[in-house]
């Protein structure tokens, strides 16, 4: 068959060319933007151009197809997980001249603490050699010091102050702006639901997102999901906790109610003050249950939400609650605890409540009132017993049962975060496994980066 | 004194009480912690605490080999052994020419003494504290303590008594000393018992007259009877606010009474909880041992303040019968409680080494519930409890026994 050139095919070459050039200019003006601005690049992807892989029932079974996943990117760490933890792992990682890349299910940084509306950051101090001393420093710290270049942004923070209750609006804004300058890559609305597995090493995980299931090619992985989702999904020995869950809500107006009516009606609390003038943030504790179970998850986000609206209506109709509105229920419900990593240190309660020191100390923990003394964290909480190529940080760390309660706290979570980011960026300088990480030159890393090794 | 001592037997006296000083301290020095109790040697400590607690403990059969010494050598202790009184003797040296001016003195240490025993046998010896080892260890355990006003109090009894021999040569084993006039007493007793014995007083004693031994027993009755009518009178009186004791004190009413400030308790505590009351409680507990909760707790595998109280006023338990005195239950104050005001705070209950605390949540009310029948009142959620600066849990003196 003779080929001739209709006119129909001319001119969709013609628009075709005349298309092009628009469209990379489109890009390129894209690129020089976002350097100016340094947001990280991130590769566009062809969503409607992916092969499809539904799945079917074969046999009464519902199977999963073999297929190959598109690799998202590949980089030298990868942080799953924004909360405090992740946030702090992936600013030291960047920082410390790795690749960097975190993955955040929702749409900011800060998990439970901005999300979930825990505003205060308890246990940032303890008293070291009859002084006390804040032990969350590092990039923890310097987040903490740039609230207060703003007005209502940090309470209680200060020279004799501690535990800060920080707005969380402000916290959002700020854990955005350390990451860009880190020049972390972020990725948020994704959420990483498997590893990949290259021998007894995590190589990377598989993730869910608008955009469907991609994966992410990485030399290290810090899990930071608090829930220890990687780690459990690359087999590491790991024990499961039950722990209360509850949900944090807001109250507004609470200047112009009448406290001592309401204390009489049996309103102990109106909840814990905030930056915000007027607003306090209230907390359920909510039955011991367990937080991997979606129905339980489902049913206490129901009941809470119905708790909490029918006592803030309840107030409102109380004399001198009259003022009282429900500002916000947070977005994020509140699980305490779940996984715990089967590390190759165990820290307990017990140590931590003796003097002791560790030749592997990464991050110190603090002390409620900041008066008791400061408990040191090694790495080994962060290293799994075997398996390879991954750390945890955050409230998922090796510790017993005890200590839970003070592991999952915003300042352990943003000490051993950026303990865990620098021993990544120093596994993958020196091209060496997690475990085999130089001591030395972690300590060195942290404590240039600001960090309280005691 | 006697004064057929040849030079001989004045060499092996001087080694004897050098030796006995230097045992003395070896029991008592700070550095280390030895078990046994220096005031548990005294007899005076050992007959006065078994009548008062109506018990006859080990430890109260280490003073017997001095109680039966004092029925055959007059002042035997004194003379060898007593490490007050031969410190008081080195002190007496660099004043040779010092004037005896008490001689005409009344025997103050006798009626210490009888006051003492007629005490004991209601439950309260007065004047146990007067025993010259309680005093000398009572100096050494201050030691022990940081340097506070209670510690500093704690351990003045030996300067105190140093002092005062010092400007009154030999008053203090004369006319003071209980322990020095218990044994006067038990040669005398010895010899109404065989009249025909030679009298042999061993110090500056005043030498019985024909009807002395009549006077003396109807004297001692006397001094005994008004002891008993004290110690009823002094058990009555003090009451006050009760304290928190060591686990497995005497009864508060007692306790006071039977303590003899040796401060032993204060010494072996390795948490160092125990401290000497400074009389914010009263006179008659001045010294006494209070825990306080400040710094640390009853630690659930140590039982040592019983195993060394030289008189009984802490009863000597075996681990697992310690873990059930309690000291007094813990009570939550909810108005400042992290906890009951919405923080996650689980100090208290994290602390607890007997699982006595849980938290109680119904929603937005959340509590640590106390689980009464198995709080030992060890403090340990005190120390832990993060609330400035009266905590928000605190333990309460009233001292029972838990259930098995």
């Amino acid at each position: 068959m003779k080929h001739t050139m209709t006119r129909r095919d001319l001119l969709k070459l013609f628009s075709a060319a005349g298309l092009g050039p628009v469209l990379a200019s489109r890009v390129v003006a894209d690129e020089s933007e976002h350097k100016t601005k340094k947001i990280p690049e991130i590769q566009p992807i062809p969503v409607e151009n992916l092969p499809r892989y539904p799945a079917f029932i074969r046999d009464g079974k519902v199977i999963q197809p073999e297929r190959p996943l598109a690799v998202f990117q590949e980089t030298d760490v990868l942080v799953v997980g924004g909360g405090a933890a992740g946030w702090a792992a992936a600013v030291s990682a960047a920082r410390a001249g790795a690749k960097t890349m975190i993955v955040e299910r929702y749409g900011c940084f800060g998990g439970l603490w901005t999300g979930g509306i825990v505003l205060v950051v308890i246990s940032t101090h303890a008293t070291e050699n009859g002084q006390m001393t804040q032990v969350v420093r590092g990039v923890g710290g310097e987040l903490l010091d740039r609230h207060a270049k703003f007005d209502h942004a940090i309470v209680n923070r200060g020279e004799t102050k501690f535990n800060p209750t920080t707005d969380p609006e402000a916290t959002m804004f700020l854990m955005d702006e350390m990451i860009r300058e880190s020049g972390a890559k972020t990725l948020f609305h994704c959420w990483a639901t498997d590893v990949i597995m290259d021998g007894g090493a995590v190589r990377g995980v598989v993730f869910e997102s608008k955009a469907g299931r991609q994966a992410i090619l990485a030399k290290v992985v810090v899990d930071t999901t608090g829930d220890g989702d990687i780690f459990a999904a690359a087999g590491a020995e790991h024990e499961q906790r039950l722990h209360a869950i509850g949900l944090v809500h807001r109250l507004g107006n609470v200047d112009r109610a009448d406290h001592a009516k309401l204390k009489a009606a049996g309103y102990k609390s109106l909840g814990a003050i905030e930056p915000q003038p007027s607003v306090r943030w209230v907390n359920l504790r909510g039955p011991s249950s367990n937080g991997l179970d979606i129905n339980v998850l489902t049913r206490l986000q129901f009941e809470h939400r119905r708790a909490i609206w029918e006592r803030v209506q309840k107030m409102s109709k109380t004399p001198g609650g009259e003022p009282l509105f429900l500002l916000q229920t947070a977005p994020q419900i509140g699980v305490r605890t779940t996984r715990l990593l089967a590390g190759t240190h165990q820290l307990t309660y017990k140590e931590s409540r003796e003097p002791r020191k560790f030749p592997d100390v990464v991050a110190v923990g603090g002390a409620q009132n900041g008066k008791h003394a400061g408990w040191p964290i090694p790495y080994g909480v962060l290293l799994p017993k075997k398996l390879d190529g991954l750390l945890t940080a955050g409230r998922s760390f090796c510790m017993d049962d005890k200590l839970v309660e003070d592991g999952r706290l915003i300042g352990s979570c943003l000490t051993t975060g950026h303990a865990a980011g620098a021993a990544a960026a120093v596994a993958v300088k020196d091209g060496c496994r997690l475990r085999d990480v130089s001591i030395p030159k972690l300590q060195k890393l942290l404590r240039e980066q600001g960090a309280y090794l005691g | 004194m006697t004064t057929g001592e040849n030079g001989r037997h004045k060499r092996l006296r001087l080694a004897a009480r050098w030796l006995a000083l230097a045992a003395g301290a070896a029991l008592v020095l700070p550095w280390w912690t030895v078990r046994v109790p220096l005031a548990s040697f005294s007899p005076f400590v050992a007959l006065c605490s078994a009548l008062a607690t109506h018990a006859v403990g080990l430890i109260v059969l280490l003073g017997v080999p001095a109680f039966v010494l004092a029925l055959m050598m007059p002042r035997w202790f004194c003379r060898f052994a007593c490490p007050v009184g031969f410190m008081q003797e080195l002190l007496g040296g660099l004043r040779p020419h010092a004037k005896t001016r008490w001689l005409r003195w009344p025997f103050f240490g006798r009626w210490f003494l009888l006051l003492t025993l007629g005490g004991a046998l209601v439950g309260y010896p007065i004047f146990l504290w007067l025993d010259p080892l309680a005093i000398f260890s009572g100096f050494f355990s201050a030691w022990r303590q940081p340097l506070t006003i209670a510690s500093v109090c704690a351990g003045l009894a030996l300067p105190v008594a140093l002092l005062f021999d010092f400007l009154l040569p030999k008053a203090w084993c004369m006319r003071v000393c209980p322990l020095g006039a218990m044994q006067e007493l038990m040669v005398v007793s010895r010899r109404l018992i065989r009249p025909r014995m030679r009298c042999e007083t061993g110090g500056g004693g005043a030498e019985p007259h024909p009807h002395h031994s009549m006077i003396l027993a109807r004297r001692s009755f006397l001094a005994a009877c008004i002891g008993v009518t004290g110690a009823v009178a002094a058990r009555k009186v003090r009451g006050g606010p009760p304290l928190l004791r060591p686990p497995g004190a005497l009864d508060e009413e007692r306790f006071t009474g039977v303590c003899v400030r040796c401060g032993d308790c204060t010494r072996v505590c390795p948490t160092r909880i125990l401290k000497p009351d400074l009389g914010e409680h009263g006179l008659a507990g001045l010294l006494a041992p209070v825990a306080k909760f400040d710094d640390g707790y009853c630690k659930e595998d140590c039982n040592r303040c019983g195993q060394v109280c030289p008189s009984g006023a802490i009863e000597r338990l075996p681990l697992a019968e310690k873990r059930r005195r309690v000291i007094g239950p813990a009570k939550v104050d909810l108005e400042t409680c992290l906890l009951a005001n919405g923080q996650d705070c689980t100090a208290c209950i994290r602390a607890c080494p007997y699982e006595a605390l849980k938290v109680l949540s119904d929603g937005f009310d959340t509590r640590p519930e106390l689980i009464l029948a198995r709080c030992t009142g060890c403090g340990a959620c005190e120390t832990a409890c993060p609330v400035r600066p009266h905590r928000a849990i605190r333990v309460v003196p009233k001292p029972g026994v838990l259930p098995a």
